[in-house]
This record gives structure tokens, sequence and C-alpha cells, in this order.
């Protein structure tokens, strides 16, 4: 116990007194290091909350069923309810259906569920407030149709009370629902925090048009021995399937899982250039502080000691900046959790997020990576300043210059991490997580790192005698200092290599991923107005028009339809759609966006039904290709097509596959529309009042059944959801190069601060204020152009990991690879510009002492 | 070179120590034997560069010599493991130094005490020893003051009382009054006879100037890295 009293009685007069003398030193990277840890905390916080509030939600409708009974595609009959009850194997069974719905009014969607209330009740718990004994809610359900019961989040935030009198909208169109009462906050009542209603199964049928068919049959089993699993199987009719009632949950949290990882990896740039802070300020005090580690060596404490004091110091700052992170990190996770959540809804499962909150596991986590990466930044300045020997005490002259050595060997270490980079990015990911592009991207960074020294003492050498003749003696004494500053000022100009390379990549990413998204939505988008069932888009679940659409839509003059009907179906755990569509309209109209297979010779065969094509996501996930066959199940019938090519689509991270549907239509019997993308034949119709009008004509006859967007409007829809998902990687973005312009700030005013025996000397000789801080300038300038130009190269690297690899291991898809110089051009300049002011600082400590007094103090 | 025939705290034999400079090397200290026996008070003398403080170096544990053997105290000096070493420094010698070499970010107290804190002992004995020993040395108002708000004179008091600290049996001291006013480095040498004196520590003083002349037991000559006794003549 004693000694570690001691130790941190040391630490506190070495190295806290220290901190203290020099508070603005301390507080940049405090700043710079809580910076990085609060995006990091809040991203995870933000990204958790929507993959909680899904799980939970998942959860609490599954209840206590431990298995289910689904039909791919399709509805599962209701009549099999009767003789499940009656099998042996079979303790509970309870159907179950849910839609998201909302008022004709405009309120916000929420999910409306279906269930039997008597044959519910050992499956899911769930009760209404104010309850009459005499007459409870649940029996109310059952005896009076058109009635249902809300959670606790419609009674706050649209004020429904008992009573009240709804209108909701379906494809069946609308119906009346007089509110009954409101859900206690226990079982479904928490569903989608309580954004939720609950209705009897038959007043759901009649609303939503599914009489006679169920989403799927919650059981509870009395054994789940394998044989008698195969023997309940074996019950039910073909295409209905017993499985475990996680599959939905499981392939929900697949989906989520790798962006959730991508954003938090990403997230961790601004910490990892954090660590650029603490590495820098640690690494300067221990080789500004030689002597007095010599005089504590010189006084009996072990390397050991030194060591930890170090490793304690990179600690504080860990500890410090993740305790200033707190508070940031809750404002910034509000500001996230909006985002995020919407962007996990739009591109792989609906999640209605009402809050948040901090686990303490989570705190934790947060606390150990940031402490991590301090501890980790300090660990090699820590090792130098255990290697000082005490010896030193009794050397003459100011603290050794450190670092200037083993440039060559960095830089050669350097190239070989960044060689390295090449077969990592050839091999594959793992489970949708692209660990191999992960630390590829690692390796880039810490090789550009490491080769910052050479860069920056090839370019003080090489420019210097240039400087002179051009830009004066301030400049080429600048050249000359940051050729002999070794890694102290590389460093910093490590972390801003790391922040532009962000910045390149992530530009070049953004614009060339944006690019791609524009002409796939004007190519495969195409269309003049949209028509699919009402909140067909929300629920995933493409039912057929209500009775009449199609003949009418048919009979339209002037227009070509393309129909479609779509499934949401599952391919090894990951769900897919598979859009049954007409090709030869289509193909008239639009195109696809290819990446294998030749499009105008397909589309004759793919009409004909002889194979199908699948999207790049698809092709990805599940390592199917061309040539390869492609099997699934839809509503009972099963089928088996070769994958004749793969093409780019953008709309859902589990991939699409094409068919006919005049194919699917004969193998099924009939297949009735689901929905349907208009064409004028006539194309100035289009950008006339002939939409609006059809609108108008559709609206008048089918009311509320339909949903209609012009593709103008559509289109315009998905490019809002791309770029809003990738506002927060700007916001991102734009805290990793605050960071960065900190650690420059950090550097050379400490580079100043330590020069300042130096600079005096140059004053005392005849220097003048201006050249000298001319001078600190142009090292400005050095090390800025050095982090621009690596951070450039490494950046385009980076970009091409970003685009080829990790998005594809991550998401599925690849883009087409642009630069925009345009952007870049813009936005370089104004990183320069901000780093040149963060040496604004440095300049102006010059001289803040009387040159004499510095003089005079050895 | 023997200075007593009891059993001497030092014990060199032709102690060397070469430092490489780039492709050259130099010749810091060259085959120096001597022998001090406890209680003495040496005053090693010579220019600058005659060997003075790498000799100092050695004896306080701080370098190690490039051949030769060296026992002080009972220990091997060439033997002995980097733990046992730090032991050493913090146990057996107590060093002064001419740029005084106070930690600035401690008090005089504090300062005072690392030493016998690094030693592992407890810290109310150790105030206790660091206030008597401040107190002797006329320090006991500057206790709380930090080295930059002190005279050259008091940070080299404070030195002092860092040396002694964990009462070591060798005081070494390299050019102590080199950055002194000649009062406050008579001052200086005066405590160092008075250790010598009357606490009977032996003392080993570097310095190119004469103040420590009268009070010196033996002196020992140094010119370019060895021994000669002729240099030291007035």
């Amino acid at each position: 116990m004693r000694p570690l009293i001691f130790f941190i009685r040391l630490f506190y007069w070495f190295s806290l007194r220290q901190i203290r003398q020099h508070p603005w030193r301390a507080v940049t990277v405090l700043v710079g290091v809580a910076l990085g840890a609060a995006v990091f905390a809040s991203v995870r916080i933000a990204v958790h909350a929507s993959l909680d509030s899904f799980t939970r939600s998942m959860d609490l409708v599954t209840g206590r069923a431990d298995h289910t009974i689904t039909r791919p595609g399709g509805r599962v009959p209701e009549d099999l309810i009767a003789p499940l009850l009656q099998n042996p194997s079979v303790q509970a069974a309870s159907p179950f259906l849910s839609t998201y719905t909302r008022t004709r009014e405009g309120s916000r969607p929420f999910l409306l569920i279906g269930l039997d209330p008597i044959l519910d009740r050992p499956l899911r718990d769930w009760q209404a407030r104010e309850e009459n004994d005499l007459d409870p809610n649940w029996v109310r359900l059952l005896s009076e149709p058109g009635t249902l019961i809300i959670g606790s989040d419609l009674a706050r935030t649209e004020g429904w009370t008992a009573g009240r009198t709804l209108t909701l909208v379906h494809r069946q169109g609308a119906a009346a629902f007089t509110v009954l009462g409101q859900l206690t906050a226990e079982g479904l009542g928490l569903t989608e925090n309580g954004r939720v209603a609950i209705t009897d199964i038959a007043t759901f049928q009649e609303f939503t048009g599914t009489h006679g068919g169920v989403d799927r049959i919650d059981l509870v089993l009395k054994t789940t021995h394998a044989d008698r699993l195969s023997a309940l199987q074996t019950v039910l009719p073909a295409g209905t399937y017993l499985q475990g009632p996680g599959e939905a949950k499981r392939g929900g949290r697949n989906m989520i899982r790798s962006y959730a990882l991508n954003l938090s990896i990403l997230s961790f740039a601004a910490l990892f250039v954090g660590m650029f802070l603490v590495y820098s300020l640690v690494a300067l005090n221990a080789a500004s502080r030689r002597r007095e580690v010599a005089i504590l060596r010189s006084l009996g404490a072990s390397s050991r000691v030194v060591f930890w004091l170090f490793m304690a110091e990179g600690a504080f700052y860990g500890l410090v900046g993740w305790l200033m992170a707190l508070p940031l990190g809750i404002v910034l996770a509000r500001f996230l959790l909006e985002g995020v959540s919407r962007t996990i809804s739009s591109l792989f499962v609906r999640v209605n997020v009402a809050g948040m909150t901090l686990s303490p596991l989570e705190i934790f986590f947060s606390l150990g990576v940031t402490l991590g990466v301090a501890v980790l930044a300090a660990i090699q300045p820590a090792r130098e300043a255990m290697g000082i020997a005490p010896k030193e005490v009794m050397a003459e002259g100011t603290a050794a210059r450190g670092g200037g050595y083993r440039i060559r060997h960095l830089a050669v270490a350097g190239l070989l991490c960044v060689l390295s980079v090449v077969p990592l990015a050839g091999m594959p990911g793992y489970r949708s997580i692209p660990l191999p592009g992960y630390l590829a991207t690692l390796l880039l960074f810490v090789g550009f790192a490491l080769m910052a020294p050479w860069a920056l003492q090839g370019a003080g050498r090489r420019f210097q005698p240039l400087l002179r003749r051009r830009a004066g003696l301030p400049a080429h004494l600048a050249a000359g200092y940051i050729q002999d500053s070794g890694s102290r000022t590389a460093v910093s100009v490590g972390a801003l290599v790391t922040a532009v390379a962000l910045f390149t990549a992530l530009v070049i990413m953004v614009q060339s991923f944006r690019h791609t998204v524009e002409i796939w939505v004007h190519q495969t988008i195409s269309g003049d107005l949209f028509v699919t069932t009402r909140m067909a888009e929300i629920n995933r679940t493409w039912e057929p028009f209500p009775e009449g659409v199609e003949d009418y839509l048919k009979g339209l003059p002037d227009v070509a339809l393309v129909p479609n009907r779509r499934f949401t179906l599952s391919y090894g755990g990951f769900p897919f759609q598979l859009e049954a569509m007409d090709f030869d309209t289509f193909d008239r109209y639009g195109a696809f966006f290819w990446l294998e297979g030749d499009g105008r010779r397909l589309t004759d065969p793919l009409d004909a039904g002889e194979g199908v094509i699948v999207s790049e996501v698809f092709a990805n996930r599940t390592g199917l290709g061309v040539g390869d066959r492609f099997r699934t199940e839809v509503q009972g019938i099963s089928l088996d097509w070769p994958i004749l090519g793969i093409v780019r689509d953008y709309r859902t991270r589990g991939g699409v596959v094409f068919c006919s549907l005049d194919d699917l239509r004969q193998r099924s019997g009939g297949m009735a529309w689901g929905g349907v993308r208009i064409f004028f034949r006539e194309r100035f119709m289009a950008r006339g009042d002939a939409v609006v009008a059809l609108q108008d004509d559709l609206r008048l006859r089918f009311g509320d059944r339909l949903e209609m967007l012009p593709g103008k409007d559509l289109r315009a829809a998905v490019l809002k959801i791309f770029d809003e998902t990738f506002a927060i990687t700007t916001v991102l973005l734009i805290i990793a190069l605050v960071v960065a312009a900190l650690g420059i700030t950090t550097t050379l005013t400490v580079l100043v601060l330590e020069r300042a025996r130096e600079l005096n000397t140059v004053y005392a000789v005849g220097g003048s204020l201006k050249q000298i801080r001319k001078m600190i300038l142009w090292e400005a300038v050095f090390m800025v152009a050095v982090g621009e130009i690596g951070g450039l190269l490494c950046g385009f690297v980076l970009s091409y990991l970003l685009v080829f690899v990790i998005n594809r291991q991550s998401f599925g898809w690849t883009f087409l690879y642009g630069v925009d110089w345009g952007a870049l051009a813009f936005s370089l300049p104004l990183i320069v510009a901000t780093a040149l002011m963060a040496a604004l600082p440095a300049m102006r400590v010059v001289y803040r002492s009387p040159p004499a007094t510095l003089l005079r103090e050895r | 070179m023997s200075l007593s025939t009891t059993t001497p705290i030092v014990d060199a034999r032709d102690l060397t120590r070469i430092y490489p400079l780039g492709d050259s090397e130099v010749v810091g200290l060259n085959r120096v034997s001597l022998t001090i026996a406890p209680g003495e008070l040496v005053v090693l003398k010579g220019n600058s560069g005659s060997g003075k403080s790498t000799l100092l170096s050695l004896l306080a544990g701080l370098d190690e010599p490039s051949a030769g053997t060296l026992t002080v105290a009972g220990y091997d000096l060439l033997n002995v493991s980097e733990s046992e070493k730090n032991s050493y420094r913090r146990e057996v010698v107590g060093m002064i130094f001419q740029a005084f070499n106070l930690l600035p970010t401690m008090t005089v107290m504090e300062n005072v005490c690392l030493p016998a804190l690094l030693a592992g002992k407890a810290c109310a004995p150790t105030a206790d020893r660091a206030r008597e020993l401040l107190d002797w040395l006329d320090m006991d108002t500057r206790r709380d003051h930090r080295p930059a708000q002190l005279s050259g004179g008091e940070m080299q008091r404070t030195a002092i009382a860092r040396a002694l600290i964990n009462d070591p049996a060798l005081i070494l001291a390299d050019e102590p009054t080199g950055n002194l006013d000649s009062r406050n480095g008579g001052r200086v040498i005066e405590l160092l006879q008075e250790l010598n004196r009357r606490w009977r520590r032996t003392v080993i003083i570097a310095t190119h100037s004469n103040l420590a002349d009268p009070c010196a037991t033996h002196q020992v000559c140094l010119k370019d890295g060895a021994i000669n006794d002729s240099t030291c003549a007035p």
C-alpha cells in the first residue's frame, strides 16, 4: 500500500504540478480527447438505443412463445389454430397480426396488433388501466367490433383518451375505431415505447382485408424434443414452417450490426486523432523534462517508476478527457439519436426510439476505450523516458532533442505497413464485419504517420535553399528546424495526415456513392407515378391492390404500366425482397444498373421466366453469382431459377431478387399486382399536370386505399435519405479535423515554449519579432503542407478501401469510384487555413517573457 | 594511490571510463586507483575536463566504468543489479550538484523527502527528519517554497538536506560552490566540513576552486583523466 500511496504522491508532485503550470497545453489535449470520447460514446449510445428499441419490441411482441409458425411470402391459414390446440405437443397457440397504421388526419404511424384476447393470455402480458372488473376491456375488445386499447405514448403524444373515435387508414381504406382504454406499462404495452394499439383479431382482419389469414401463430410447446417438433411440422400444410421465435430478431439485428460497427469505428476516428494529441504532449513532456527525469533517477527512482509516471500522465488525460466528455456526449447523443434511428428505419428495420439509457456497461466501455487509447499513446514516450540514464544529471546544457533518430527505420516500417494493406484488402470479411479492411485502415494510418518524420526531414532539406532565396531567412531557419525536429512535429503531422485522409476518403466515398445512387435512382427508380397499397412501404408487407384497382389501371389511356408484386423473404437468415415485375415494359422506360450480364439480351429470357437477376447486395450476402441457382418459396410455391445477371440496387441492406411477374402468375395460378409504376407514353405529359390529374382521379375513385408518389418526389426522397444518412458522417469528420487542428496548436505552442532560449538568442543577435513570428508561421506551413499532401495520398488509398473493401463487406454494395475534384479543391484550402490558424497561439506566446530573463535562465 | 590502511569505503582499481564520440573515443578516466577510508574529507581537484565529474559519476552509481573495479561501502558497482544500484543511490550515497538539480515542481520539503520516500520509508518520520535537517541548514522558513523562489545558496542548502535525508555513508559534491557567490560558497563548504567533522560522514568534493582546500583531509589531483599529484601544488 505504501508504494502506491507514494506513487500517487510522486505523480502529484512531478506530473500534475507540471500540468498545472501549463494549463493551456493540458486543456488543449483534454478538449481533443473529450471531443473524441464524446463522439465515440454518443454514437454508441445512439446506435444502441435504436438496437435496444428494436430488440425490446421484438422480445415484447414474442412474449413467452417458444416457437412460431410462418408462411414465407404469405399468411398462415387461420383455421390451423384449432388442430394445433388439439395437438398433444402444443400447450398454447395464439394467432398474431400486426401492421403500421395512422389516422386519416395524418398522425405519426403506430403499430396496430391484432390478437385473440383469450388465446393470447398464456403468451403475452398486457392489461388495460382502470379496468372495470365486471366488464374488462379485453372482453369488450371481443364483444365490441371496431375497438382498440392504446399504448401510453399514443395517449400522451396524440392526446387520445377512452371513448375517443379515430379514423385509421389501411389498404382497404379507412375505418372508425373507438378507444377503450390505455395499456399499462408492461408487456405489449411497452412495445415501440408505447406507440402501439391492440385490437381483436376479427376487427383487425376486417380493417386490413386479411380474412382467414394471420401473420403467424405463436406457440408454447409442452416439449421441444426434436422428434415432437418434426412430428408437428408434418401436420402443417405445405409452405408453412415451424421456427424459433428469434428468427426475425436475429435477421434484423444482423442487418443493423455492421452499420452499428461501421459507425462506431468511424466515431473512433476522432478518438484515434485524439490519441496523437496525448502522444504528442506526453512525448514533449518526456523530452523537455529529461533532466528532471535524470534527477529522479539519480536520487534512486527506478526506471519502472519513471515509466509509470508517464503512463499515469497518459491515463490522466484519458480519464479527465473522458469525464469532460460525459456531458458533451449526452448532448451529442441527443443530436445523433434522431439521425441514427431515422437511418436505421430507412435502411434496415423500423425502430421507434423514445429515449436513451446510459447502461453501466456502455459507460465502462467508453471509459475503457478512452483510457486504453490514452495509455496506449503514452507507452512510447514513457519507454523513452524510462531509458533516460541517471548520468544525464551531470550533463550540461539544455534538454536533448529527442526523436530525430531512426527516421529511416521508421519510414521503412511505415512503408511496410502501407504495403501490407494490399494483401489485407483482398481478404474476405467475417460475418459482414470487414475485419481485414479495418486492420488495413489502421495500418494505413500508422504507416503514413511513421513516414511523416522522413517526409518532414526531406521537405526541410529540399526546400531550405529555395526558401532562403525566395522567402528569406525566417523561412530558411524554419526549414532547418523542421528538418531536425524529428518525431515531435511528426506526431502532429501524423494527426493531421489522419484527419485529412479521413476527410479526403469520405469526401470521395460520399461523392462516389451519391453519384452512383443518382444514376441508379434516375435509371432504375424511373417512372412518373408510383402506386402501392396504403401503408405498404412502412409495413414492408406487399399486399395486393384492393379489388378493382388493377382493372382500372389497365384501362388507363396514354400510360404504360410496370406492375410488380413484392415479398419480404429470408435467405440464410438475411431478409431480402423478391420483386416480380414486367421486364419488357420496364426496359422501354427505365434501365437496370448492370454489374454483370448483358441487359439488352436478358429482357426476353427474364420475361419468359427463364431466370432471375439479383442485386449486388444479395449476391455478396449469399455468395450466389451468375450461373448459380436461386431457390426460395413463396406462399407455398417452390421457386427455382438460374441467376442471369447482377445489378446495382441501394434500396435495402438485404438485397433484391427480380423475377418475372407473368411467370410467377403462371406458377401460382394468379398473382395480383401489389404496386405499379406508371409511365406517360408522351413524355411532355409527365412534366405537366397529367401526374397530378391522374393522382386526383385515383384518389377520387379509390379513396385512402392507395398510396401515390410522383416519380420525381420519390427520387428526391431517396436522395434526401442518403444525404441525411451521411450528415452524421460529416459531423464526425468535422470533429476529427478540429481535434487535429488542436494537435497543431499544441505542438507549435510547446515547441515555441521549449525553444524560448533559442528564439531569444535569435532576438538578441538582431532578429526582429516579426521575423521570428514569420519563422514560426513557416514551420506551421511545413507541417500543414506535409500533413495535407500525406493526408491526400493516404486518403486516396483509404477511399479505395472504403468503396471496394469495407462497404462491400459491410453493406454488400460498391459504387462507381469517382473523385469530386471540385469538392476537394474547395475544402482542402479550408483545412490549410484552419491548420495555419492553429499556429496563432504559438506565435502569440513568443516573447511573453522578457528576452533577458529567458537568456539568463539556465 | 592509497589514502588509508583501514577498511576503505571506496576502493577503485584501474578505473577507466572511455566515451565513444562519433568514430573516435574520449578517455574520461584512465586507470585510476584510489582507496578512501571512512570519515575522510577528500577534495578532488583538477581543471575542467580532468575527470573529476566522471569519477564522481562512477562513485555515485550514475555511470558505469569501461574497465577496472569499483567497490563502495561494500557494493561491487560493476556487478550489482539495476535494483541494487537504485538502492545504492538512495541509501549509500548523497549527491550534491553544481546546478543544484532540485525538481522545480516540488517544494523544498518535498524535494528533501523524495529520496527517503523512494527508499520506501514512512512519511511521518521522513518529514520529521527533513524538518530537522532544514532547521539545521537555516531553511525552516523556506520549507514550502519552490526552487524558483530560492536563492542559489538556499537551493544548494536544500540539495544538501536532500543528500542527507537517508543518512548516507558517503556524500559526493560536484562543484558545489560553482554556481554560488563567495559568501554562499564558503557557507556550503563549512556545512560539508561540519558533516565530516561532527557527523563523521565521508565527503568527497570535486572542485577546481581552493575554497575547500583548508578543510580537506586529503586531496586527489586529476589531470587528463589520471591521478597526477603534481597538479595539486599551489
